[in-house]
């Protein structure tokens, strides 16, 4: 496409380009109340997903996330039947009503349900159903292994911390699996409540004895080699960081509060969010990373984040041209109408399932494919 | 494992008034100031729903859930730098990592069996050993990695996040007790840091669980009274019932199975000696 074969032979894309771009439809679901721009963004992210996604565990989590969208439109429907305040005429079906006692009072369970609330309770629900779906996409595609190399460098202890209980989870399993083992051949229970104990002591024990040696091991590998920061950066960085907390501690409380001056609302908030930002980066400073197995960040990458963008931004765009399309009426109800630009916004985040490299895994089936013709047609040629 | 092999001569804290207790992750004053200032962000954007004055802008929008949970990251991330800027050394690290696994392995167990919480458990007594610093840290990265590995990341995370962390951190700043006196301030601990997670966790999607029409729903720009009290009653009618038996559980899972725990921990604590001064001196010491 853009860049030739090489753009598109077969890897993973950048973790961070499929958030981005479900961030961006993330956005895009927030501003609208439309049913069919919700179910549109909806079949995008879906569309996507089968299109991109590997074999991987986490691959499964978009049927989870979709799964919890379906518990969450259910709730909603039956709050707004069970408890909802019914607005509008069409009355459906009248419940009957349950007497509360006092201090519940302004909660009224039953009573009259209308078609206008139903609606208006479907779309909130399937607004929230369509986000949480957009979210599945993102854990489904993104590898939280290569999400985890993209951490700052100033949480690079932390990011360590984390990256040793991913890879020593399944030893956890192995050991669990001996210990009750070891229980079974001695006659004694290895299930139930009661060797919950004596299997969980042996298991933590042997994980923090795991631990002490795996510290070890890391010292004698040079772990905790650090680049030499001068005193005065080291002061920058503590200062920043300090003054960007108490900016974005002055700020949002500005923002809550009604009678603060508007200076230390939003602008302080802002400015705190930037020092804090400083902060982060300049304390990066005193990490040394490996350059081995970089992740690249070319056109597959900005064609992804970019698309997601580009449907946050004609979504929004087009809620401010035509506010009424993107949230249509349901008192009175309307028919909802497919507005243009937020129409063409969303197809465009349809884009990574064409323009981004395909995973390994399909790849694999063609190579497996082609390998079959050739041992066919050579034992054809030798026959 | 002799003291002198740690490599970083960062660990400035001498051994501590509290030898009972290893620091394996100082809380300088620095930091302390940097817990307080992301402490006092985190309760806005728990508690926003309450706070806001119904005039300003905030409290009639419909995102402002969500531009938390952008907002929180960024904190969560500076707090735990700034924890970390010293330098956690391998021992500390290592036993994080591991800890973290544990609780992470922990956690599918509790959406299993309701009204079990082990995650807490462990965060408590890890807590009670390490230290506060250890102990947000810890809480941090254990939802971290048990959303990582069940795909579970989402605008929750961040809530979970800072919520086990205050868990965590404040396991590590109860008074010192020993004994039959330890375990019971711990239990206690336990079960009223179970439900005040659970309650703020509710506050937190509480904006989004229910449509704006119902008469349990937040309402925006409505007067503080009026929401709480709707919260308060949504708070019983979903979640108190299986609140409740989930800290009785958790508190009496601390009373049965504290003390061998604790013993555990507390003897790896000794073996990595978190608090030996490290010199790097030509002779060598026996071990610590």
């Amino acid at each position: 496409m853009l860049t030739g074969r090489t753009a598109l032979l077969p890897r993973q894309l950048h973790p961070g380009a499929w958030w981005l771009w479900a961030l961006g439809l993330v956005a895009a679901a927030t501003r609208t109340l439309n049913p069919l721009l919700l179910l549109l963004i909806l079949a995008a992210a879906a569309y996507v997903v089968t299109a991109r996604r590997t074999d991987a565990p986490w691959a499964r989590s978009f049927a989870v996330f979709f799964k919890l969208a379906l518990v969450v439109l259910a709730v909603r429907f039956v709050a707004q039947v069970l408890l909802g305040v019914a607005a509008g005429e069409t009355v459906l079906v009248t419940l009957p009503q349950l007497p509360l006692p006092d201090w519940a009072a302004g909660v009224a369970v039953g009573g009259a349900v209308t078609l206008e609330s139903v609606v208006a309770a479907f779309t909130d629900g399937l607004q929230l159903a369509t986000i949480l779906a957009c979210i599945g996409a993102a854990n489904a595609l993104a590898n939280p292994k290569r999400l985890l190399a993209a951490v700052p460098a100033a949480l690079y202890e932390v990011g360590v911390a984390v990256v040793v209980a991913l890879s020593f989870a399944p030893s956890l399993v192995t050991s669990v699996q001996r210990i009750r083992a070891a229980r079974r051949l001695r006659g004694r229970p290895d299930r139930g409540l009661r060797s919950l104990v004596s299997v969980a002591l042996p298991v933590l024990e042997e994980a923090l004895e795991r631990s002490i040696a795996l510290a070890a091991s890391m010292d004698s590998r040079g772990y905790g080699r650090r680049a030499e920061v001068s005193a005065a950066t080291r002061r920058l960085t503590g200062t920043s960081t300090l003054l960007g907390l108490l900016g974005i501690a002055v700020g949002i409380y500005g923002v809550l509060d009604a009678t603060s001056p508007p200076v230390l609302g939003l602008p302080t908030l802002l400015a705190g969010l930037v020092l804090a930002g400083g902060g982060l980066v300049l304390g990066g400073r005193r990490a040394v990373r490996t350059r081995y197995r970089p992740d690249p960040w070319t056109a597959p990458e900005w064609i992804t984040a970019g698309s997601g963008l580009a449907a946050a931004v004609l979504v929004i765009v087009g809620g401010v041209i035509a506010p009424e399309a993107l949230a249509p009426s349901t008192h009175p109800l309307v028919v909802p109408p497919l507005p243009l630009l937020p129409t063409v916004g969303v197809l465009l985040a349809l884009l990574p399932a064409w323009l981004t490299p395909p995973p390994e895994l399909l790849v694999r089936d063609v190579r497996r494919e082609r390998a079959v013709a050739a041992t066919s047609t050579s034992t054809k040629v030798g026959t | 494992m002799s003291a002198t092999s740690a490599a970083p001569p960062t660990s400035s804290s001498s051994p501590t008034d509290r030898p009972d207790r290893a620091r394996s992750i100082a809380v300088r004053p620095r930091s302390a100031v940097a817990l307080l200032l992301a402490t006092a962000v985190g309760v806005a954007a728990f508690g926003w729903p309450l706070l806001a004055d119904p005039g300003t802008g905030i409290a009639h929008l419909r995102e402002a859930p969500l531009l938390f949970a952008l907002l929180l990251p960024l904190v969560l991330a500076v707090v735990l730098a700034e924890l970390s800027d010293d330098g956690i050394d391998a021992k500390a690290i290592a036993m994080l990592g591991v800890l973290t696994a544990v609780g992470a392995a922990l956690r599918p167990l509790g959406t299993g069996i309701a009204g079990f919480e082990p995650v807490f458990f462990l965060l408590v007594l890890a807590g009670r050993v390490h230290g506060p610093g250890f102990g947000f840290v810890l809480g941090a990265t254990t939802l971290f990695a048990s959303a990582l590995t069940t795909g579970g990341v989402g605008p929750w995370l961040p809530f979970q996040m800072l919520g086990a962390a205050w868990v965590g951190a404040g396991a590590g700043l109860l008074p010192r007790l020993r004994g039959r006196g330890e375990l019971l301030l711990l239990a206690g601990y336990a079960a009223v840091a179970g439900l005040a997670y659970g309650v703020a966790l509710n506050l937190s999607f509480w904006p989004f669980a229910l449509g704006g029409e119902t008469g349990l729903s937040f309402v925006a720009g409505d007067p503080v009274f009026d929401n709480l009290r709707r919260f308060l009653t949504f708070t019983l009618a979903t979640s108190l019932g299986f609140d409740l038996p989930r800290a009785a559980l958790t508190a009496a899972l601390v009373l049965v199975t504290g003390r061998p725990l604790l013993r555990a921990l507390r003897r790896a604590a000794r073996r990595a000696a978190f608090d030996a001064p490290v010199e790097f001196s030509g002779d060598v010491r026996p071990g610590g």
